[in-house]
């Protein structure tokens, strides 16, 4: 019962609430836990399609593996810059810091 | 794994809780008394829930069930004897690390939940330990299942029949010990939760069947972090004229006396000391450990 | 697994995952958002699991628990209301986004439902994890040490971010409080 439409459904779900949050939210963390959200809804179509449409593929598990390293490293970067602007600018709310507004 | 391996480990988890209260009362030196373990335990499961007045109730209440998830399922993946493998999955080893790390949210939980000052402070205090002390508590699991070509613990226990881990890889043992009894919250690496400091810490504001589950979740993570270190590290079930299952029990029973003695002896080691040694000298270390093991696996095990 | 077991890990599963999703947005406490995520990436660990896509989904539980505790210790420090005591409302263009958010759904919603997928018979072996190994230690050789090499830099480039002074290293004088708007 459970196919490979449902499980790409789940995953576009889990995508639009990343993205609901990525860019609702004003404080940078927040944003990036919309990211992590979305990286989450990609791997779940990378599993989705390993599982249903090429079993024998093992590129899916590795490009699921290198999705979870970049949600680290964007985590990473993301609160050593959150620190370097609550340091310069005491705020870490995207509303605030919008020296680069055009 | 059979239909009754989760009433196995159930029907473990509970009498091993019950055995290292015994070994507990054995290493502070106090005549052990099996039947009082199991009076006082229904004593404080009587006692009536007093939730602190501050708290965020989801967290509070969730913290306890989600410490016990944690350590029944990290004592299940645990090879016990070669007919009781626990849950016999091929990345065993990585589920012991993962249900591990549900450790930290839990007493974060706890800690956050019940809202006081003292509390938050204890949780906090256990997630910067937990932080430095989780990478070489997995890294070294990597490491001794080089050896093995595989990441099932019972593979790992038979690739020792020759010769224990620990004299194959003493530092791997070395840096497993510590951290393995910092995420088991034993002394002394009990930041979180020590009567003295911080009015009790994290698990301070629970009473009732919440301080049950969590004197009981504590004593299955002790015995799963035990009983892991024997499978890993002490050749689990391999030995000459006993049965299987015997020789484990034995060698979890040894280690388990040995982290409550060690807990006993030794003072509580300050948390910067700590912070310092596992980020500057315990990463780096583990990561020699994984080179290590990939020449020991190449030159001996191949 | 067996295609009962499969559905009744699978349906509650994603349904708790997309719920704590929604709910991490909605909520005022910051420690709750932090750990409504652990929940929801957490659970599309299991997910994984029910896929028969063991290594993957043990290793989603394992990594998850470590990155939501980091990022619940950075919302407690940096942010304004950690304990979401006092209602303030940290959201902008909520309806905006969220019409976004469903233009999306529906979108890839249609794509997923509509498009003809290959037809291949589910054999029910995944890779394992020795043919994840291979993969990865084989072919894929090159991106692995860019993945490393990725993080390495990640890692050095968020130090130097952080520390006092930036990558020169000048130390923050000793005392002096900074106005709002300050330059260092």
């Amino acid at each position: 019962m459970i196919s490979l439409p449902v499980v790409l459904a789940t995953a576009a779900l889990l995508f639009a609430v990343g993205v609901y949050g990525a860019l609702s939210q004003t404080n940078a963390i927040m944003v990036i836990m919309g990211i992590e959200l979305m990286l989450g809804a990609a791997m779940l179509n990378a599993v989705g399609f390993m599982r249903y449409a090429w079993p024998d593929a093992a590129s899916g598990a590795f490009f699921v593996l290198v999705v979870m390293t970049l949600m680290a490293v964007e985590a990473t970067v993301g609160f050593a810059l959150v620190i370097a602007a609550f340091r310069n600018r005491r705020t870490a709310e995207l509303d605030d810091l919008t020296e680069l507004r055009g | 794994m059979s239909n009754w391996t989760p009433f196995a480990i159930l029907a473990l988890a509970l009498g091993g809780a019950w055995a290292v209260a015994c070994v507990e009362q054995a290493v502070a030196g106090v005549r052990v008394a099996p039947a009082l373990v199991l009076r006082r335990a229904a004593e404080q499961l009587d006692q009536p829930l007093a939730v602190p007045a501050g708290r965020d109730a989801w967290l509070y209440h969730l913290a306890p069930p989600l410490l016990l998830v944690a350590a029944v399922v990290a004592l299940a993946t645990v090879p016990w004897a070669p007919g009781f493998r626990g849950v016999d999955l091929s990345t065993g080893a990585i589920l012991f690390s993962a249900a591990l790390a549900y450790v930290t949210p839990s007493v974060f939980m706890a800690g956050w939940g019940a809202g006081g000052p003292l509390a938050v402070l204890g949780g906090f205090r256990f997630i910067a330990l937990m932080l430095g002390f989780a990478m070489p508590l997995a890294m070294v699991v990597t490491a001794v299942a080089a050896p093995a070509e595989s990441l099932r613990p019972a593979a790992i226990v038979e690739v020792q029949h020759a010769v224990p881990m620990v004299i194959v890889q003493p530092f791997a043992a070395a840096l497993f010990v510590p951290a393995a009894m910092a995420v088991a919250l034993l002394a002394p690496f009990d930041l979180a939760d020590a009567t003295t400091e911080l009015e009790g810490g994290a698990f301070s504001r629970y009473t009732g069947l919440h301080a049950g589950l969590i004197a009981l979740a504590r004593k299955i993570l002790v015995l799963a972090v035990a009983g892991m270190t024997a499978a890993l590290f002490l050749a689990g079930w391999q030995g000459p004229l006993l049965p299987p299952a015997i020789w484990m029990a034995l060698k979890t029973g040894a280690v388990v006396a040995g982290m409550l003695w060690a807990g006993r002896r030794l003072p509580r080691f300050e948390l910067e000391r700590l912070l310092v040694v596992a980020w500057i000298v315990a990463i780096p270390a583990a990561i020699g450990v994984i080179v290590l093991a990939g020449l020991i696996t190449l030159l001996f095990y191949r | 697994m067996s295609d009962l077991a499969t559905a009744l890990v699978f349906w509650p599963s994603a349904a708790i995952m997309l719920v704590t999703g929604l709910y991490v947005f909605r909520t005022r406490s910051m420690a709750r958002a932090g750990l409504l995520l652990l929940a929801s990436l957490g659970i599309e660990g299991l997910v994984f699991l029910s896929l028969a896509s063991e290594f993957l989904g043990v290793l989603q539980l394992l990594m998850m628990s470590g990155e939501m505790v980091i990022m619940v210790f950075f919302m407690v420090m940096f942010m304004a209301d950690p304990g979401g005591l006092m209602g303030m409302d940290m959201t902008h263009d909520k309806r905006r986004s969220a019409a976004v958010a469903a233009g999306v759904a529906a979108a890839l919603g249609a794509v997923a439902v509509a498009t003809d997928w290959p037809g291949t018979v589910v054999t029910g072996a995944a890779p394992d994890i020795e043919q994840i190994g291979f993969e990865v230690m084989g072919r894929s050789m090159l991106s692995f040490l860019f993945a490393g090499m990725t993080i390495l830099f990640a890692m050095v480039g968020g130090i130097l971010l952080a520390k006092h002074g930036g990558r020169l290293g000048i130390p923050a004088p000793a005392g002096e409080p900074r106005d709002e708007e300050g330059a260092p």
